[in-house]
């Protein structure tokens, strides 16, 4: 299964006052407030664990069918652009790519997943069905925020 | 604090946040924050934060989980306030 979250950066920063009081505590473990911390650009930092958790998040929905509201619990075991993200006792691996203009996290089930990504220019040929995007039988996923979208899927074993 | 109350004080902390006008001024109790209002979900903190503000409680992370419609948030606004 794969899950992906575009953030663009200007756009989120308008929006979203992360040194809010309070803000960061809803949201990241004490861990993950570490990361920021000590991140150079916590800026970017924040937004890339947020993209993390909630690629992630978009695969246990689209698995369980679940909609909360708990990205706390979505920890980032690590501040990498090739991470872990943990929920209970499931793992998701996520690969972050980043401009100064967006952000754009990818997660799948399976670690070696992450070598089988194929990026989709547009939304021809994707149908969806319950609600979630396909092509043909594979799994999509569209993430769009501000400026930018983001399509995703994997590549069909042959 | 009654429900309709509430409902009225919680419509205007959610209305800053709606990208969907039309669903806002449709409201019913199952309007779904994310999905129907298409609030940012990084915005939905936000809410949650100034919820705790404008009616002076707090609301645990394990609360917070389920607080994705206008019923549900407003179960636990009224829970929390009888807690006090």
């Amino acid at each position: 299964m794969i899950g992906n979250d575009v953030i663009d950066l200007s756009l989120a920063t308008a929006e979203s006052n992360w040194r809010r009081k309070g803000y960061l505590e809803k949201i990241f473990t004490p861990r993950e407030q570490q990361f920021i911390k000590n991140s150079d650009n916590p800026d970017l930092t924040v937004w890339k664990l947020w993209s993390r958790k909630e690629s992630a998040y978009k695969i246990f929905n689209r698995i369980t069918g679940n909609r909360v509201y708990n990205p706390i619990r979505f920890e980032c075991l690590d501040d990498s652009d090739l991470g872990i993200v943990c929920f209970e006792n499931t793992l998701y691996f996520t690969q972050t790519q980043y401009t100064k203009n967006y952000i754009h996290t990818i997660a799948t089930s399976l670690a070696n997943d992450l070598n089988k990504i194929v990026y989709l220019e547009n939304r021809m040929q994707i149908h969806k069905k319950n609600g979630i995007p396909y092509l043909e039988l594979n799994p999509v996923s569209i993430s769009n925020h501000g400026r930018f979208e983001k399509i995703v899927t994997l590549q069909t074993e042959s | 604090m009654n429900r309709e109350e509430a409902t009225t004080k919680l419509k205007e902390i959610v209305k800053p946040y709606v990208k969907d006008q039309e669903a806002f001024d449709k409201l019913t109790e199952n309007t779904d924050f994310i999905t129907d209002l298409k609030i940012n979900s990084a915005n939905l903190v936000d809410i949650i934060l100034d919820i705790e503000e404008a009616f002076g409680i707090t609301i645990d992370n394990v609360s917070m989980e389920k607080m994705t419609n206008v019923t549900a948030a407003l179960e636990i606004i009224e829970t929390k306030l009888t807690e006090q």
